[in-house]
């Protein structure tokens, strides 16, 4: 079937350009060749205190990245030269790159959520202490494509070899070397791993200790219906950020916070998926406060009530077991055949 | 000549059946949400399908309980209306003699005394597990419908209602879980003066025997009747 075959190749030719393309668009953003260096595997440096920097740019990690076409140099700036200067600028996430919105002219840029975010609890405070301010999170702590780690130095020494045969005395032997990482990307939309994210920081008592949150909200939000949920697997179940906003993220008494008391019915209906037709009680029920007596005693004192009456119960139902068993077994010792 | 005495009828039996294998699906499906964190609740939340379908199924089988305690009430209400019993022939309504009946069994236990209680129809410990269903019913399916529609509750409940119904769902299906593997079990199966199991759940019936030895005021009253009728 001569038309048969035709039609096979078609599709097999077809395959064969749909790979070339997708192998070549890895490829694509990196029109300054950065990967030529940060390509190679192990690629880094040492910093201060011999602390190591991986500077691997995996062309794999980077060509499946949300920024696979944003070229290195819109975002390192400061990068003009070659060799780099030792030390570089940190990235700011508000600068404007070569990527256009659709329909508008400006550059795009992170702009709009790293104002939200200067605002949110999690933005600088001027009534903090640097070192306080520097505890909460950066736009990097939330989406970080984790390519720094450490690794061990003899891993190091040996593979430095490779840079020192060229690079001897021009002074840039002295801060390359090579070190490994496993370029991972951390997804922020998986529900699970947004309560993970926020846990790093909220369910570690003495990193929060100083600042003025509820101690208990990790461990409030486990005990309730969604923590459970999600705990099992339904990951449609309301996650941190789908209530608190992601950037945004403001405390409940601050009239444009998602939670604040005004705005939670709205918050709980606005997802389709979630409670659209939420009613300003359904949104009153608190979903993840540890109850105590002062601030939830209706709660806390159900608790404790089912507390005692199941302990009580089951305290009186085992003991007259045990006593019905004990006379059985009375009998049966003293070989009386009493039923 | 001995003879088989009916305990329970068929729709009693029936009704009995509705309520406990509902009662299974129902801990097996909440339960591994009850406790996330358990691996032995992880292997049954896999085996019923996973927290997806488990909701479904958990709520199929809630429905199908609602509507056998339903039945149940209205099965009540007849009888009380066809058979306009008095007060005293309310074979389960607990009175003075259950109280005289516990001290008796608590001195038998303890060997002060060889005399075990005589019961009725219904021992204490039988009203005791109709009326901790009876309550655990209402407790249950009404806490269990206001976190299945919070949304349309909250129209006409206060917020809180929500809160105090995920605690009060969670907590007495612990002690109805509890009541059941620990106590009804130990009465129905592994006492072992019924070991392996009491049948009367399926057969419906006793025999003289056994309605001498756990039924006898019963069996008296029974044969007085028999009697008298002659």
């Amino acid at each position: 079937m001569p038309d048969m075959n035709f039609k096979c190749s078609k599709i097999l030719t077809l395959w064969i350009l749909l790979f070339a393309v997708l192998t070549v668009q890895g490829q694509q953003a990196d029109a300054e060749n950065c990967n030529l260096c940060h390509g190679l595997a192990m690629f880094g440096m040492t910093g201060p205190g011999n602390s190591i920097r991986s500077l691997e740019v995996t062309a794999d990690a980077y060509s499946h990245s949300t920024h696979r076409n944003v070229i290195c140099r819109d975002c390192h700036t400061d990068i003009n030269q070659f060799p780099h200067p030792e030390t570089v600028q940190k990235v700011e996430c508000a600068k404007a790159c070569h990527i256009t919105k659709p329909f508008a002219m400006t550059g795009y840029s992170h702009l709009e959520q790293s104002e939200a975010h200067a605002i949110s609890a999690h933005g600088d405070k001027a009534a903090y202490s640097a070192e306080k301010n520097a505890a909460k999170p950066d736009c990097k702590y939330c989406h970080s494509n984790k390519f720094r780690t450490v690794i061990k130095d003899d891993v190091l020494s040996e593979n430095s070899k490779h840079c020192v045969r060229c690079h001897e005395g021009a002074g840039l032997a002295g801060v390359i070397l090579h070190v490994s990482s496993h370029s991972s990307h951390r997804s922020a939309e998986a529900s699970v791993a947004v309560v993970e994210l926020c846990s790093s920081c909220h369910a570690d008592q003495t990193h929060m200790k100083d600042f003025d949150v509820n101690l208990t909200q990790v461990e409030g939000y486990e005990r309730h219906f969604h923590g459970k949920a999600l705990k099992r697997g339904l990951d449609q179940v309301a996650n941190c950020m789908d209530c608190h906003r992601n950037h945004l993220n403001l405390p409940a008494d601050d009239p444009n916070s998602s939670i604040h008391p005004n705005n939670i019915q709205q918050t709980c209906s606005a997802n389709s998926y979630c409670h659209s037709n939420a009613t300003a009680q359904f949104a009153a029920a608190a979903i993840h406060s540890e109850p105590t007596s002062k601030n939830n005693p209706i709660i806390f004192f159900t608790e404790w009530a089912f507390i005692i009456l199941t302990a009580g119960t089951m305290a009186l139902l085992f003991a007259h077991i045990l006593l019905d068993f004990g006379r059985w077994a009375g009998d049966a010792w003293m070989g009386r055949k009493k039923r | 000549m001995s003879q088989d005495y009916t305990r329970f009828s068929v729709s009693q039996r029936l009704q009995h059946i509705f309520m406990f294998v509902p009662f299974i699906i129902l801990v097996l499906t909440g339960f591994p949400i009850k406790f996330p964190d358990s691996s032995f609740w992880s292997v049954v939340m896999s085996a019923v399908g996973g927290i997806e379908v488990a909701r479904s199924i958990h709520r199929f089988a809630a429905a199908v309980m609602i509507i056998d305690f339903g039945f149940h009430i209205l099965y009540i209400f007849y009888n009380l209306f066809k058979n306009k019993p008095s007060f005293s022939e309310l074979k389960l309504v607990p009175n003075k003699k259950d109280g005289q009946d516990i001290i008796k069994n608590l001195k038998y236990f303890l060997f002060l005394s060889d005399e075990r209680p005589r019961f009725h129809k219904f021992s204490y410990l039988e009203k005791f597990d109709y009326w901790a269903v009876f309550w655990g019913m209402f407790i249950m399916a009404g806490s269990g419908l206001v976190l299945w529609f919070p949304v349309e509750i909250s129209r006409f409940l206060p917020g809180v209602v929500i809160q105090i119904a995920y605690v009060a769902h969670s907590d007495e299906a612990l002690l109805a879980f509890l009541a059941i593997t620990i106590w009804h079990f130990y009465n129905v199966h592994f006492n072992p003066r019924v070991w392996p199991a009491n049948k009367v759940w399926f057969q419906g019936t006793l025999t003289e025997e056994e309605m001498e030895h756990e039924h006898p005021l019963e069996l008296a009253e029974i044969k007085a009747k028999q009697e008298t009728s002659k």
